[in-house]
């Protein structure tokens, strides 16, 4: 509940006076639909849009989403149901099915429209009926293939309704019965345009009863004069025409065009296919025509003729085909007016002038209506490509400025139409401009109708006042409507006579007159809409504006003298642009009625064209001229005059063409006395009015839609011609090249040919000469052989003659040699005559010498020859024997040289073999000397050691002296040097040796038992010390020192058998022979030395022994006495003492003696 | 051939690696092999290689000519020797001058002097420098050479040699040692210098002796092997090397006398 009050108080807040508010509430409200399912929301708000007609709640409810549709059509349903709110309701409806839903497909299933049909059928009020037809009426081409189900329906309902129109039952007053008739007859239309078959089938059942046939008479039968014969009842069918497929190509739109095809009523009807309308000519509209191709608009095209972009920025279509500088010239002129009120109102009479007072006159409005597309198209890049339509989307915000614009310009403009035209002939940036102001202002009237119109609509509703002027105004539109088509047929028929030439432009100027009429046609249809944003707009800026307002309305009427000539300014221009970039064929168009042929002057006579092009602009300056003077004249008060005045007349016409029933009704309501509930009546009316504006803006905007598209359509048709006519160009010039080709062709295969057969002669002279020349050849060839042969001959004849020549030369050669050879015989013979002569004389003189010399042999006796004979022989036989001596001497030469080579061979042999002996004894004798040396060093140690025993020895003696026993010493001591005396005489002798075998021989005789070795060494040592006696002073001692060593036993012993040694000295001697290989050896070593050396000592030593000979016998005196001490054998205990001290002794001696 | 065949064959490479002397001993029996050896060739073997110690005594007596170069007459030679040395022991022994107590060492000097004619007249007599060099010679001879007979001739010869051979040399050896000792370390030598112990040093063991007594007999035979073939400057460097091996010590001491002590009795540690 809290939120139901909640959407109450909203509710109430959206009818707030305040603008942010309102918005701000329908913002919620919309937010709540999208958030919320249910139908609630919906149901109160269409409760509350039927209480109070809250116009923020109509648009609400109007743009609905999907999911709410459903809500609304039931709540609608319902609330058809009931009578009270049943027209409010349908009329809700008619709002929310024209403006075409997302959802409107789904109206064929809802039970509204069953329920609405019934309602049709059963409803009385009229107001109803004509609001739920025109309803039906809008919403039959959304839902074409329901028709099916509820065609009888729609026939029935056409049929009673038909039928009230006749019979007008009860109370209906005539007034309303004139918008039921018109509703009729629409739904007439549509239905015929729809279901032609059906419709026609069911037309000849229902009015096929008597019943029927006045109404038939009175209703049906003045519609059907303005149908033609829908071309479905030739070639279709009933179940055809109800077939889905059928319908399911063409959109709303196309549907309403469809039926609008068929209509014969200029109001209706379309001309799209070139279907041609009746052709009602007013007395004013050739006049109209002419002055519009005499219009300075026109002037100034020719005299700019080359500037061909200018007029076309003026012209709708030449927007699209020259948008390039466009676009910028409408965005600057656009925003002008927006910004620049004040400037605008300079623009304002141009406009007045150029019949383009647009959102006042209907005549003007056309160009608005068709401008912003083409704004748009430049707008939008000037593509071509109707991308965003004003229509679709409207702007919000410029509607106030807008509105005072217009006002401004139209009080301006009823003032300025002068100006505007020097300007057009002076300032071209005027006339460029002029056209686009209208377009901007149109643009914003459509844009602002679409809020505005729905949010006003109430308030218009309301206000009775204008409901009237708004009739006229409807009644202004349709004649002005059909002015305009009359001019445009007018003006396509001297244009299509033009259709015989193949010029590329024939195609060109048809689609301009083609788009002439649809033009002619959108501006109609506009015009019958335009008027309501308008009064929508000024209702709501005040209640005193509607008489400003109107005033616009009338002024165009003043100005309609040249509305269709600005039209016409516009289709020609148009058609300039289209055809002529030159300026020759804008004063073609110019000139408007040219015959057909008079393009042809450009080709045939450019300068004669160019001459009169240039009379012809004269001529229309000077008429542009002349209206100029005229124009000025007619004062503001003088147009307001003119423009109720024509209003008027259009009024009365329209009245006219209504059908009798309703001009019956007009009549009684304009002249009857008004009824007492005029007010009701009026507001009815008024009501009813508003549906039918309603039903014919719907219209009008699904023309706006198929408008756009065809307008798409005839830039793509447009771009392809031109293409087409640049092809044709391209290929016009390449068939003149190819001709251009083919003669350079032709020429060439001339020249080809002739130079071919020039070849050829060429070819035959030369080949005939070739063969002459061949056959010379031949000739020449056999000649040459022919001389060849001879010349072979010949060669061979020569060859002939010169072996001829050969051998004759031979043979002459030969001669000469023999000749030579006979002569040289011959001087042989010759010579040898003469020595044979010679000899022959000489033989002849020694044969006389010879018998001389035979005489003197004879006389002289001579033997001398034998002994020649014989000295020869013998030096002969010497000479032999010599030879053989030399001979002989030769051998023995040889013989003794070989005997010298072998001497000396052997020689060398020998002294090798002396060299290796050599080397061989040196060798041997190193050896030798070695050991000699080894020897001799044995030798010398043998002395040594024999020094020393001697030493000893001395020392042994000196010992003994010194014993005390000094005389017998001295006396045995002379006897020991007697016998030494005695034994080195023997010594002396050489018996050394003997000495030293005897001993040895004694030892061994007396078996001593004496090493052998001692006995040896003491012998060698004897000898040697005989040998070294020699050289000492001592040589008588040899004998003692073995006794002495023998120690003093055998020392005496030794001294006993020493004594018959020294008595048997021979024996001694006869021994050394036979004793060791030593001894031998070194007696034969020593033998010399010890004899030289005896030789040398020999006076020494025998002075020597002298001396020893006392000592000797000291000695043997001694030895003597020692037998005695063997017994004893004492004696040796104090011989070491006294030897020790006799040592010392001897020592001393020795000492003294070496000292 | 058949000797290159005998040697070893990895000789070369022995050699190419710097390993000297391992075919020594072969290549000395090939020396010895030749009949009348060649003493050059010995010498300068035994100067280059240390001798095989079995051969040592051989190749020594051949040097010191003590055997011939003949293989023929060593035997007799040998004999002569052997008889000589019997017959100078002998003569010794007859005349007492030794007896079976003398030490050998004595006996060799008592032959030697024998020999030499300078025996004295009494074994009593003091010892000569002389002799004591030979005592000492002959005492590292005795370890060295096993046969007496060998023994002695061998120390005969060598002191022979010494004095014979060398006799104008070894006067020579302390200037040479002064002066390798300045190239090898001239510190030490400037050192010994200020502590004048140059004239003192033990020149009479290096350089008469032959470190006789100061070496052991197993290093001894070694240089005495370069002796015996005829170098005595190898007692030189021997004498530098031993300075040298103890420079620090020596360094260390000051005094002349210190140091030839020193140097006198190293040689009983090494």
């Amino acid at each position: 509940m809290a939120q139901q009050a909640n959407i109450g108080e909203l509710l109430s807040m959206l009818d707030s006076p305040v603008l942010s508010v309102r918005d701000d509430v329908t913002a919620v409200f919309k937010e709540n639909l999208n958030s919320d399912r249910g139908p609630m929301l919906v149901n109160t708000l269409v409760d509350y849009y039927l209480e109070t007609n809250s116009q923020p709640v109509l648009h609400i409810l109007t743009t609905l989403q999907e999911p709410h549709d459903k809500h609304l059509l039931d709540k609608m349903n319902e609330y058809v149901g009931k009578a009270a709110s049943r027209l409010s309701t349908l009329a809700l409806l008619g709002h929310v099915v024209r403006l075409q839903p997302s959802w409107k497909h789904k109206l064929s299933q809802a039970p509204l429209l069953p329920s609405l049909l019934k309602c049709l059928k059963v409803d009385t009020d009229v107001v109803v009926l004509t609001t739920g037809v025109l309803v039906l009426i809008t919403m039959l081409p959304m839902i074409p293939q329901s028709g099916k189900q509820h065609l009888h329906d729609f026939f029935d309902i056409f049929g009673r309704l038909s039928a009230w129109c006749l019979k007008k039952p009860g109370h209906v007053t005539e007034i309303y019965l004139v918008h039921l008739h018109t509703s009729v007859y629409a739904l007439f239309h549509r239905l015929y345009g729809m279901y032609p078959c059906n419709f026609v089938s069911f037309l000849r059942s229902h009015y096929s009863m008597k019943e029927n046939l006045e109404t038939f008479e009175e209703v049906v039968k003045p519609m059907m004069e303005h149908v033609r014969i829908h071309p479905e009842l030739v070639t279709g069918s009933k179940d055809h025409e109800l077939d889905p497929r059928r319908w399911k190509r063409l959109e709303t739109h196309d549907v309403v065009v469809e039926c609008a095809k068929i209509s014969l009523d200029p109001a209706e009807a379309s001309y799209e296919d070139g279907y041609s309308v009746s052709h009602q000519i007013s007395d004013r509209f050739p006049h109209r025509s002419f002055d519009a191709t005499t219009s300075p608009y026109v002037d100034t095209q020719n005299s700019y003729g080359s500037a061909t972009s200018t007029p076309c920025s003026s012209s709708r279509l030449m927007l699209l085909n020259t948008p390039g500088q466009l676009p910028q010239n409408l965005s600057s002129t656009s925003t002008r007016p927006l910004t620049e009120p004040p400037q605008a109102t300079l623009w304002s009479p141009s406009m007045v002038c150029g019949m383009t007072t647009p959102p006042t006159s209907p005549g003007n409005v056309p160009p608005d209506l068709s401008h912003p597309y083409s704004k748009v198209f430049g707008t939008t890049g000037g593509k071509g490509t109707p991308l965003g339509t004003p229509a679709t989307s409207p702007p919000p915000a410029p509607l106030c400025p807008s509105d005072d614009y217009i006002h401004i310009s139209l009080t301006q403009s009823t003032t300025a139409p002068p100006k505007k035209e020097e300007k057009t002939e002076t300032s071209r940036p005027c006339l460029l401009r002029q056209p686009h102001l209208p377009n901007d202002r149109g643009l914003e009237e459509l844009s602002g109708k679409g809020s505005v119109t729905l949010s006003d609509l109430p308030g218009f509703l309301g206000d009775l006042a204008n409901e009237e002027d708004s009739i006229e105004k409807d009644k202004e539109e349709a004649a002005i409507s059909k002015e305009l088509s009359e001019i445009t047929t007018a003006d396509t028929e001297p244009l299509v006579p033009r259709g015989g030439f193949d010029s590329p432009f024939y195609r060109d100027s048809l689609l301009g007159c083609q788009r002439k009429t649809h033009s002619a046609t959108s501006n109609a249809q506009g015009s019958s809409v335009n008027p309501e944003p308008l009064n929508s707009s000024v209702d709501k800026v005040g209640p005193d504006t509607p008489k400003q307002a109107f005033t616009p309305i009338d002024l165009p009427c003043g100005g309609t003298d040249e509305s269709p000539a600005s039209n016409r300014e516009h289709q020609t221009s148009l058609e300039t642009s289209i055809f002529t970039p030159s300026p020759q064929r804008g004063v073609r168009f110019g000139s408007g009625q040219l015959p057909p042929y008079d393009h042809l002057f450009e080709v045939t006579l450019p300068k004669t064209a160019h001459h009169f092009v240039s009379k012809k602009t004269e001529e229309l300056l000077k008429r542009v001229n002349a209206e100029e003077d005229y124009m000025p004249s007619t004062s503001p008060v003088e147009v307001l005059d003119r423009l109720i005045q024509q209003g008027a007349d259009a009024h009365s016409k329209e009245l006219n063409k209504l059908s009798l029933p309703s001009k019956s009704v007009d009549w009684t309501h304009f002249g009857g006395s008004p009824p007492s509930d005029e007010i009701r009546t009026l507001r009815n009316q008024l009501l009813l009015l508003h549906n039918q504006l309603l039903y014919e803006r719907f219209k009008r905007q699904q023309h706006a839609l198929r408008n756009r598209r065809l307008l798409r359509k005839v830039i793509k048709a447009a771009a392809l011609e031109e293409h087409n006519a640049a092809m044709k160009d391209q290929l016009k010039l390449q068939e003149k090249d190819i001709q251009i080709w083919k003669v350079s062709l032709q020429k060439e295969q001339a020249r080809y040919s002739q130079l071919q057969e020039q070849r050829d002669t060429v070819v035959t002279q030369l080949h005939s000469q070739i063969k002459q020349l061949q056959h010379d050849r031949e000739e020449f060839y056999n000649q040459s052989q022919e001389l060849q042969t001879k010349l072979e001959d010949c060669r061979n004849m020569i060859a002939e003659l010169r072996i001829e020549l050969k051998k004759a030369n031979s043979k002459v050669c030969h001669t000469e040699l023999l000749l030579s050879q006979v002569s040289q015989k011959l001087s042989n013979s010759e010579s040898v005559q003469q020595q044979m002569e010679f000899l022959n004389r000489q033989l002849l003189v020694l044969g006389e010498v010879n018998e001389l010399y035979l005489e003197q042999l004879q006389n002289k006796h001579s033997d001398t020859t034998m002994e020649v004979e014989m000295m020869k022989t013998a030096y002969r036989k010497e000479l032999e024997k010599n030879r053989s001596h030399v001979l002989q001497q030769n051998q023995r030469l040889d013989t003794s040289q070989k005997r010298i080579l072998e001497l000396e061979s052997h020689l060398a042999k020998k002294d090798h073999l002396l060299l290796e002996q050599k080397k061989y004894l040196e060798d041997v004798k190193t050896q030798a000397r070695r050991q000699l040396e080894a020897a001799e060093s044995r030798y010398e140690a043998q002395k040594r050691i024999t020094q020393v025993f001697e030493l000893e020895i001395l020392d042994l003696y000196g010992r003994l002296e010194k014993d005390g026993l000094l005389k017998k010493l001295e006396e045995e001591k002379t006897e020991a040097a007697e016998a030494a005396e005695e034994r080195i005489d023997c010594c002396s002798d050489g018996c050394s040796d003997s000495v030293i075998g005897h001993n040895e021989e004694a030892s061994g005789h007396n078996g001593e038992t004496k090493p052998p070795r001692p006995g040896s060494t003491r012998g060698s040592g004897g000898s040697r010390g005989g040998g070294g006696s020699s050289s000492s002073s001592e040589l008588s001692t040899p004998e003692k020192p073995p006794s002495q060593r023998a120690g003093p036993f055998s020392s005496r012993w030794e001294t006993t058998a020493g004594e018959p040694s020294t008595s048997i000295p021979a024996t001694v001697g006869s021994l050394p022979s036979s004793k060791s290989f030593l001894g031998m050896k070194a007696r034969e070593l020593f033998r010399n030395k010890s004899e030289s050396q005896c030789d040398e000592d020999g006076m020494t030593i025998s002075s020597l022994s002298e001396t020893l000979k006392t000592e000797l016998g000291k000695d043997s005196g001694v030895e003597a006495k020692t037998p005695l001490n063997p017994d004893g054998l004492h004696p040796c205990p104090p011989n070491p003492d006294s030897v020790g001290q006799l040592r010392i002794m001897d020592y001393n001696e020795t000492h003294h003696e070496h000292s | 051939m058949t000797e290159d065949s005998q040697r070893n064959f990895r000789s070369v490479y022995y050699e190419k690696v710097g390993f000297r002397g391992v075919e020594e001993k072969k290549s000395l029996e090939i020396l010895l092999k030749d009949d009348r050896l060649d003493i050059e060739k010995l010498c300068t073997f035994s100067q280059r290689f240390p001798l095989p110690s079995m051969y040592r005594a051989l190749v020594w007596k051949v040097l010191l000519g003590i055997l011939p170069p003949h293989h023929e007459s060593h035997a007799q030679v040998m004999t002569y020797r052997k008889e000589q040395y019997s017959d100078v022991l002998h003569a010794l022994k007859v005349v007492r001058f030794i007896s079976e107590t003398t030490p050998q060492v004595e006996i060799y000097l008592r032959m030697y002097q024998l020999e030499s004619g300078k025996l004295p007249r009494s074994p009593s007599f003091p010892l000569e420098s002389e002799d004591e060099i030979f005592l000492a010679i002959a005492k590292s001879m005795e370890e060295m050479v096993e046969d007496s007979v060998d023994c002695y001739w061998i120390i005969r010869c060598f002191v022979n040699q010494l004095k014979n051979k060398h006799q104008d040399a070894l006067p020579q050896l302390p200037k040479a040692f002064e002066h390798y000792l300045n190239l090898e370390d001239s510190r030490l030598l400037s050192h010994l210098k200020t502590c004048s112990a140059v004239s003192k040093l033990p020149y009479d063991l290096w350089f008469k002796r032959c470190f006789a007594g100061c070496l052991p007999e197993s290093s001894l035979q070694r240089i005495w092997d370069k002796v015996v073939s005829g170098s005595c400057k190898i007692l030189v460097f021997v004498a530098v090397e031993i300075l040298l091996t103890f420079k620090i010590k020596v360094m260390a001491l000051n005094s002349a006398e210190k140091i030839t002590k020193f140097l006198e009795n190293f040689a009983f540690p090494v």
